[in-house]
């Protein structure tokens, strides 16, 4: 009989000192890995598991305000400052890196409507009730001096909103009218006017800086040029927009938070129509911020939930909710892609993480590849029904679950009833009308 | 007496009797005369003017030639009398602005234009970035150059180096020098920062010129647009209004014939619509005698009274015409067939021609010529050559509908005309399909005859009805045909995405996208799930279950496995290995089943298991307890209680018709397919989104991309992340700088000059030439 005798040189797998790494002598023979389909699925579907063991998205609660907070403005050069406004009027400026409020000041008889940075973040705007514009310093008093606003702007009109352009140093405010503000005069450079009603919300394009959105509350959306002295296009949607987000990537897209529940993206070139539909949500959505990436979004809702959309999907990747959250009022992503505020009407700002299982603090090179590794497995066997399902499993309030079933009992009710009309009358007197085209009313020129 | 009649003052008679004139006039406003200029005027004085009873005429403005009178009279002003009709003559006077509505919309349109064009330049941008396998943020950009020289701020003195303090002594010294030697009195930092403001002013100044373009350019772009806007109704080219006519009514029959599809109802209304429009037209009178043959009779008319005849008789014609028209408009309509509506497209009741042609010529020749054609085949069975004519008759239909189909073939254009066609054709198959013969006119007809005219009236009907129906056939190819640019043209205006669509590069990896809603369940079971979630039973089992979907999953890689694990055996086995091997096979060949499992009777255990399940689904269970139902008393009959429990359905479970298995009708084959159910939970039961074919996505997993399958480069190339981000860093929204590559920088001063050559046209150098 014959013995194969096995023998290995030491040399080819010990390393030679401690600080080099060990080898691993490989053989990527297929033929040797029978079941590798197999085991990656099995590492996949652990992968997944562990995403959703490790789904803790919650980081802090900021809490400071004596009021509901009513809204953020983002530092567009510092991740550590965040700016809130509340419903008394109060503006606290949050050193996120401590989870400490560093500074608070009274600047609004009433609500705060809107707060921005300036270009380079050294001054604060904010608009109020009161119908004034305040600007202050963005860096906090000396000890033993007032807070007071660098200048103030009283307004004949109410204002609603406030807007900073990314490159200029001119500024927009919403409210009877749009205005275009430049920082150095107290008095606008334009209004612009269509209509009659109140506008609630602006946001400038902060790519193709010229350009300007507004919601008006006769349900539509108007779109502005700030060296224009009119208009451009207004598009009326079924019901009413509350906020308006641009995405920073894609210049010509921006997505609008609707009241009736959805939240619908745009392409600035062709209003008729939304690019999506985004469904999920169970009550008005109420505020809308797009990631630095441009692919995905965040929004708030009236339902006490955020949502974590891509930008190009119709339902939502994630739900972020707590028991005690109410109803979200401002939702904002942090400049770096990483977290997710949210403000509500029980005083809180929340600090989420904008990837749910995804580990705080320093990773080391080999942690990152295998992170890569799962992500990409995870990425492969998507499809596969037990991934899916583990990968998709969201525990929600009963209220949001019940309210759900509710929507879905209406909408099939309709479905069915149009069904039979259709079923009982002349062949092409009730057409199909897509989800998409229901929701736009008229683009007006 | 005379006193009174001395008194009399004329005057004042005068007046009075203006008084009394001007009593009947409502208005005793005053126009007001201007002496002081006004910047608002008051609103009483727009009254009407009061016509004075001495002027005749109108008091009007003063105009310039009155001006231009005046100053004729002085020899000094003449010249510039001439020169202010020079002017007028000349210059255009500037159009009345339009509405404002009108306007603000013509602005509106034009930034929103320049704005789509603007967001327009950003799709090669956003493609590229979408169709990206992997995306870094913050975009890495190009070199940035900074000219740090100029910001370096002088060292303090206090730290100064002593060659810096040295190299300072130096430059004061040589200063001095210049001072004392040339009268230099220039402040260094004065020019330096003059050289500064000069550069800041270029700037801005080029930015002005731009921006002052651009603004031109917008300004012109309006005043275009709303000139045409105001010019298009009063260009006088009878041409143009009758092609802008054609186009409305062009895009109008487009409308109806896309409301045809969706809304037949509004289409027909509007048809109507249009049709009461043209029959208005028609009916105005506008077209009498505009036609070139009208127009060439009035010219004649001056001179020719015959032509003079001629032309009342067709007006009379004409006005007949209208009427009877607008009388049996709604009538003939119904009742007409397709044929005449056909027929009736071209029908225009002040074209005496068309009329004649369509009411009397064509039917009248017609029918006289399928008279004509009966007659004849009647003279000639008289002739009693009955069974030959027969045959010669079928074969001459056959023959009429060769004509036909090679007709229709020719016929095929974009534009066929469907009556026109329809004589034609009637024609043809009647000049080709017999010889021309005399035709005799007898009228006796025999009994004989009749019959077989019976027969010919049928088969001319048949013929007729072919026709009719490849008519129709044709009608809609034609109106397909038609159809199909049209449909072309419209999804082409529309689409304001094309470009992006355009650049959208395919991916070359694909990735599966899960688009639907969370699966949801109610929070308050979480923690239970959680912990199920850790130490799940399903995890032991999915590990140890690993054949999941081999088959699917790693065909392939099977294949290619058992290809090259036979050829590696064959190098490394030895030949004592192969022979025994050989002698293995021959020996289990020998060794049937049977022999095998020579006590155990197996065909019956085979079909006893196949039959196992089977016989459970057919039962039905009675759930019924023993005294259920039965409180009637204990001498219930037996019948009574089975048909009681039999109708209650809740006391028996009736099952379902057992499955069909997939070995029915095989009856050496047992097919087990219990041992799948639990593979068959993780298998992916239908393609996933953006893959098309099975295919497709059998090979983007198919592919392993673990370490310990693939080299370690090429494990980081495919664990990649789709997105990579920096800790701490902000992503800045997309810049311009990301749109144009920026231009290179010259660094030698030669290529600086000659970039700064200016640019002489081409057209110029040749003229040079």
């Amino acid at each position: 009989m014959k013995v194969k005798m096995m023998s290995r040189n030491p040399d080819n797998y010990i390393r030679e000192t401690k600080l080099q790494q060990h080898k691993l002598p490989r053989n990527y023979d297929p033929s040797l890995h029978p079941l590798e389909g197999p085991r990656e699925y099995v590492r996949a579907l652990n992968a997944t598991k562990l995403d959703r063991v490790f789904a803790k998205p919650f980081v802090c609660n900021l809490s400071g305000h004596r009021d509901g907070v009513s809204c953020f403005g983002k530092h567009p050069k510092l991740l550590s400052a965040l700016a809130t406004g509340a419903y008394d009027g109060e503006v606290r400026i949050w050193d996120l890196a401590n989870r400490l409020s560093a500074r608070s000041f009274i600047a609004h008889n009433g609500f705060v409507r809107g707060i921005a940075y300036a270009k380079n973040g050294e001054r604060i705007f904010t608009v109020g009730d009161d119908k004034t514009i305040k600007v202050w310093n963005s860096l906090a008093p000396e000890v033993g001096e007032e807070e007071e606003p660098v200048n103030t702007v009283q307004c004949r009109y109410g204002l609603h909103g406030i807007s900073h352009n990314r490159k200029d140093n001119s500024f927009a405010t919403c409210g009877e009218v749009c205005a275009i503000w430049d920082e150095q005069h107290n008095d606008p450079l334009k209004t612009l006017k269509w209509g009659v009603d109140t506008l609630h919300t602006i946001s400038y394009n902060p790519v193709e800086t010229n350009v300007l959105a507004c919601c008006a509350s006769d349900r539509s959306i108007i779109l502005y040029d700030q060296r224009e002295a009119q208009p451009l296009r207004r598009v009326l949607l079924t019901m009413k927009s509350n906020k308006l987000a641009w995405n920073p990537m894609e210049a010509f897209n921006f997505t609008v938070a609707n009241e009736d529940c959805n939240l619908y993206t745009f392409d600035t070139r062709k209003l008729q129509t939304p690019l999506k539909v985004h469904f999920d949500h169970v009550s008005a959505v109420t505020d809308v911020d797009y990631a630095p990436t441009g692919r995905e979004f965040v929004s708030a809702s009236y339902d006490k939930t955020i949502r974590i959309y891509h930008a190009h999907q119709s339902h939502s990747r994630d739900i972020y909710h707590t028991k005690r959250m109410q109803h979200v009022v401002c939702v904002a992503w942090s400049l770096d892609n990483r977290y997710i505020f949210s403000g509500s009407d029980e005083m809180n700002v929340r600090m989420w993480k904008s990837n749910a299982s995804e580990k705080l603090g320093i990773i080391r090179p080999r942690e990152r590849s295998n992170f890569n590794y799962q992500e990409a497995l995870k990425e492969k066997y998507a499809a596969h029904p037990q991934i899916k399902r583990i990968a998709r499993h969201r525990q929600v309030p009963r209220h949001v679950l019940n309210a759900q079933r509710k929507m879905r009992a209406v909408k099939e009710k309709d479905q069915v009833k149009e069904a039979n009309v259709r079923k009982h009358s002349k062949p092409g007197k009730v057409p199909y009308v897509s989800e998409k085209k229901k929701h736009v009313l008229k683009e007006e020129v | 007496m005379e006193d009174g009649e001395e008194n009399h003052n004329p005057k004042a008679h005068k007046k009075l009797l203006m008084a009394i004139s001007s009593l009947g006039n409502v208005q005793h406003i005053q126009k007001s005369t201007r002496d002081e200029r006004q910047t608002l005027q008051d609103e009483f004085q727009l009254g009407k003017g009061v016509r004075s009873a001495e002027s005749h005429h109108k008091p009007r403005a003063v105009g310039l030639n009155d001006l231009v009178q005046i100053l004729r009279a002085s020899s000094k002003h003449i010249k510039t009398g001439r020169k202010l009709k020079n002017i007028q003559s000349t210059k255009k006077v500037l159009e009345k602005p339009l509405e404002k509505p009108a306007a603000d919309r013509i602005r509106r349109t034009i930034g929103y234009e320049g704005v789509t064009k603007k967001l327009g330049r950003w799709d090669a941008v956003v493609a590229q970035q979408r169709s990206a396998e992997t995306q870094i943020f913050p975009i890495p950009s190009e070199t940035i150059y900074v000219n740090t020289a100029a910001n370096a701020k002088s060292l303090k003195t206090s730290i100064q180096s002593a060659l810096a303090k040295a190299l300072e002594a130096s430059k004061l010294k040589l200063h001095e020098l210049r001072k004392a030697q040339i009268g230099d009195t220039a402040d260094e930092k004065a020019l330096a920062q003059q050289e500064r403001e000069l550069r800041q002013m270029k700037i801005t100044r080029d930015e002005l010129f731009a921006r002052r373009k651009e603004l031109a350019y917008l300004k012109m772009r309006e005043s275009q647009k709303s000139a045409r806007s105001r010019m298009q109704n009063k260009i006088k080219s009878k041409k143009f209004h009758k092609l802008q006519k054609r186009q409305k009514i062009h895009e109008q029959m487009k409308e109806i014939e896309l409301l045809q599809k969706t809304n037949p109802e509004a289409a027909l209304e509007k048809l109507n619509a249009l049709e009461k429009i043209r029959v208005q037209e028609r009916a105005s009178l506008r077209h009498k005698n505009t036609g070139t043959w009208a127009k060439n009779l009035q010219m004649r008319a001056k001179y020719d009274r015959d032509v003079r005849k001629d032309l009342g008789e067709q007006l009379a014609v004409g006005r007949q015409l209208t009427e009877k028209k607008q009388e049996s408009d709604s009538e003939t309509e119904f009742k007409m067939t397709q044929d005449v509506q056909e027929e009736d497209k071209e029908y225009d009741p002040f074209n005496p021609w068309t009329k004649r042609k369509v009411a009397g010529k064509a039917p009248t020749e017609m029918a006289g010529q399928v008279s004509n054609w009966r007659k004849y085949w009647t003279e000639r069975n008289q002739k009693a050559k009955l069974l030959e004519e027969d045959h010669k008759d079928l074969k001459d239909v056959q023959h009429v509908e060769n004509v036909d189909i090679v007709e229709e073939k020719l016929k095929l254009d974009p534009k066929p005309k469907p009556s026109k066609i329809k004589l034609k054709k009637s024609k043809v198959s009647f000049e080709n399909g017999w010889k021309v013969e005399k035709v005799y006119h007898e009228t006796n007809v025999t009994g004989e005859s009749k019959i077989i005219d019976n027969i010919f009236e049928g088969s001319e009907e048949k013929l007729r009805g072919k026709l009719t129906k490849k008519l129709k056939t044709l009608k809609l190819r034609t109106d397909r045909l038609k159809e199909a640019p049209a449909k072309s043209k419209k999804v082409k205006k529309k689409d304001s995405l094309k470009n992006l669509k355009h650049l959208a590069v395919k991916m070359t990896k694909k990735r599966v996208e899960v688009d639907e809603p969370l699966y949801y369940e109610i929070e308050s079971q979480q923690q239970v799930d959680a912990a199920n979630m850790g130490s799940d039973p399903e995890v032991a089992v999915d590990s140890a279950v690993d054949t999941i979907d081999i088959s699917k999953v790693t065909t392939l890689v099977w294949a290619q496995k058992e290809r090259s694990s036979g050829a590696l055996n064959d190098a490394l086995v030895n030949d004592d290995d192969a022979e025994y091997d050989e002698k293995d096979a021959t020996t289990l060949h020998q060794l049937t089943i049977s022999q095998a499992f020579e006590d155990d009777d197996i065909i019956a255990d085979f079909n006893m298991e196949k039959t196992k399940d089977s016989e459970l689904k057919n039962t039905e269970l009675q759930l019924a307890m023993p005294g259920w139902g039965s409180w009637a008393g204990a001498g219930i009959s037996q019948e009574v209680m089975e048909r009681r429990n039999k109708r209650n359905t809740r006391l028996l479970l009736r099952l379902a018709a057992p499955e069909k298995r997939r070995d029915d009708n095989k009856d050496n084959l047992f097919i087990n397919e219990t041992s799948t159910k639990q593979a068959r939970q993780h298998l992916v039961s239908s393609v996933p989104f953006p893959f098309r074919s099975l295919a497709d996505y059998e090979a983007s997993i198919r592919a392993p991309i673990g370490r310990n399958f693939v080299p370690e480069t090429a494990f980081r190339m495919l664990t990649r992340p789709s997105v990579t981000t920096r800790k701490g860093q902000v992503i800045e929204p997309m810049d311009d700088s990301d749109l144009v590559k920026p231009e290179r920088r010259l660094r030698h001063i030669v290529d600086k000059r000659i970039k700064r050559l200016p640019k002489v046209p081409q057209n110029s150098q040749k003229a040079k030439k």
